[in-house]
């Protein structure tokens, strides 16, 4: 008799143990959700700031506002250009 | 006793017995049409727009790129002063009060107010807090340069289903790859017709995305160009210009610029015409820039040399009916291949296109590619119209030796003289380098040969002859000391009802450099000059003025 009883309550030791167990992982990923929600937030937010940031970097960069800048600061184009030659070596001086 | 049960029991079998019939009826046989009206009531089905492919320059650069901006939409039903959101609504986006009231009249649960709104405006209305309004976003093209290589690059417009699509150059010949595929989900909505959810149904609900296109242009070179080109018009008083620049070994477009143009951001403020693309789709009769194709053709069939002499160069000729003249009525009496394109010699010009016949002549604007479409990548390409070889006259064979009588686009006649700086051999223009896909595997468009009109001899000699005209031609003030430069001035007259009008002329220059090995082959036009009505003295300095930078660009020395 005393050998079913042992078994028993090894069984609802398990049961117990096994019923706190998920009401602790239950409670732990519960709010998970809500975490995982403000970081797709986040995430959303930071895709959008870097599209922006991005727009305004294209912008600044093209050729038209860079040559309307450097007119502005008073920058100018090169009007001429000329070429260097070497001057011969002395063996073929003469 | 057992009577009684058995009847019970038969009677509840019946019963139940119909109830399944019907239920496996409604559940069965009619489930797929049940389904369609729950949808119908209860879905409705909505498009995902994937996000449109940019475009970079060769120094990858997105010159067409994509922009957030907003939808801002409200629910009629959720608005509570309509009077106020309708005055803060209509003075923030700018809109008509009317109209806006409109909207917010409706029985609906979504309206559309305003689009293309950007993030700045958005959280301006975002702070006045208006329930019932709300933002979705999307994404609109964004071109960071403005205008530039604008009549290249296309526009992007929308369909008649209210998705986006490409129209004109680029974006309307690339639109299938730049726009991905649509993804498609079914929206749920609840029993007052609110959405609820959204129900993907498909294996990519979410579409593919569009491909990014990597061309060959250079930025700093269009950017040259179009400022080179602007001033010329300016300067000589032309209605407008085209500027092409080309790599003659494989084809690759580095710049070609248009003037006037339009903002592809701002497309509906401009009128249609400005934005084709002029260098592709424009006919015109080139004049003297095609001398160096007939001359060219008369070499390789070992016709002439460039030593051989001009009989008939004494004096103006009459062909069928029509005099004909140099176009500064000086004549140079037996003068050699080599100066009839020095002097651009009209008279010569007749007999070498009576040198090379009506056969001949039509074998090579077949060779030449010239009635044909080049292939260049771009939407809006022109073609010519070239007589059959039995409709041809005297006085077409004559005319078309010097250009006039003939009409080709300005890249044909680029595309055709680009075999001269490349040993005989033409190839395919093609504005796009590569393709490169949502993942970022890209793909490389190999250049293509599509003709070998003449032979690399004749190419070389040919070279030599254009070098020469452009030392000693008329152009020679505006060539740039130390450089070896072939090229050719023309001043075609323009057809205007049956006549010549000789007041107003397409004046151009074609040409390339270095000689010895040609890193560009370029053609300027300028249509009708008023200053100057000659090629020599408009369009060449603005093609040696974008030359000169070119060289320097190009990091190449002087080789004179």
């Amino acid at each position: 008799m005393k050998k079913p009883t042992f078994l028993l309550s090894i069984l609802l030791f398990i049961i117990l143990g096994l019923f706190v167990t998920r009401v602790v992982i239950s409670n732990t990923i519960s709010t998970s959700g809500v975490a995982l929600g403000q970081m797709q937030d986040e995430l959303r937010k930071y895709k959008i700031e870097n599209a922006l940031i991005r727009e305004k970097i294209f912008t600044l960069s093209s050729l038209s506002n860079i040559s309307s800048e450097a007119a502005r600061i008073g920058f100018s184009g090169s009007k001429s250009n000329f070429a260097l030659s070497k001057t011969h070596p002395i063996a073929a001086a003469r | 006793m057992i009577l009684r049960y058995r009847t019970v029991l038969l009677i509840f079998t019946l019963v139940f017995g119909v109830i399944i019939l019907r239920l496996f009826y409604w559940q069965v046989v009619k489930a797929s049409e049940l389904s369609k009206l729950g949808q119908i009531q209860y879905g409705q089905s909505i498009k995902i727009e994937p996000i449109r492919g940019e475009i970079e320059t060769s120094d990858h650069f997105p010159i067409a790129a994509n922009k957030i901006s907003y939808i801002v939409f409200a629910n009629p039903k959720e608005i509570k002063n309509k009077e106020e959101t309708i005055k803060i609504l209509s003075q923030r986006l700018d809109l008509n009060q009317a109209s806006v009231s409109a909207q917010l009249s409706l029985d609906l649960f979504w309206v559309p107010l305003a689009r293309g709104v950007d993030s700045g405006l958005r959280s301006e209305i975002e702070k006045a807090n208006i329930p019932g309004v709300g933002f979705e976003q999307e994404f609109e093209r964004l071109y960071p340069e403005a205008s530039m290589a604008a009549n290249l690059l296309g526009f992007v417009g929308r369909d008649e289903g209210g998705s986006s699509k490409g129209y004109s150059g680029l974006e309307g010949y690339w639109d299938r790859l730049l726009r991905g595929k649509e993804g498609s989900a079914v929206q749920i909505r609840d029993a007052i017709g609110r959405p609820i959810l959204a129900r993907v149904n498909s294996d990519e609900p979410f579409g593919t995305d569009g491909s990014s296109l990597i061309l060959h242009l250079e930025r700093g070179l269009q950017f040259l160009a179009e400022k080179k080109l602007k001033e010329g018009v300016e300067r000589y008083g032309a209605s407008g210009g085209m500027v092409g620049i080309m790599d003659p070994k494989t084809g690759a477009i580095l710049a070609m610029a248009n003037f006037p143009s339009f903002d592809p951001q701002e497309y509906s403020k401009y009128s249609d015409d400005l934005y084709k693309n002029s260098f592709i789709s424009n006919l015109y009769e080139p004049g003297s820039t095609f001398k160096p194709l007939v001359v060219s053709a008369a070499f390789n069939e070992k016709l002439l040399t460039p030593t051989s002499r001009c009989p008939i160069c004494t004096g103006p000729i009459s062909v069928g009916g029509y005099d004909l003249h140099t176009w500064n009525d000086e004549y140079y009496p037996n003068s050699t291949m080599l100066e009839v394109i020095q002097h651009s010699d009209n008279i010569g010009m007749v007999y070498v296109a009576r040198k090379l016949g009506v056969e001949r002549m039509t074998k090579y604007l077949d060779k030449f590619g010239i009635g044909e479409l080049t292939g260049i990548d771009l939407e809006g390409e022109s073609v010519p119209h070239i007589k059959p070889e039995n409709l041809w006259y005297e006085a077409d064979l004559a005319t078309a030796g010097f250009g006039q009588g003939i009409s080709v686009t300005p890249i044909e006649l680029l595309t055709a003289f680009s075999s001269i700086a490349n040993k005989g051999v033409m190839m395919e223009p093609h504005v796009v380098a590569a393709v490169k896909d949502e993942n970022g595997k890209i793909t490389k468009i190999p250049p293509k040969e599509i003709g070998r009109p003449i032979s690399e001899a004749t190419a070389k000699v040919m070279t030599e002859v254009l070098v020469n005209a452009v030392s000693k031609g008329e152009a020679k003030w505006a060539k740039i000391p130390g450089y070896r430069v072939a090229g050719k001035t023309g001043t075609a007259s323009i057809p205007i009802e049956g006549k010549y009008d000789p007041n107003k002329t397409i004046a151009s220059f074609i040409g390339f450099a270095p000689v010895d090995e040609p890193k560009f082959a370029m053609l300027v036009i300028l249509d009708r000059p008023t200053a100057r009505i000659y090629g020599a003295e408009t369009a060449a300095p603005v093609f040696f003025s974008i030359a000169r930078d070119l060289l320097t660009h190009f990091g190449i020395p002087p080789d004179e």
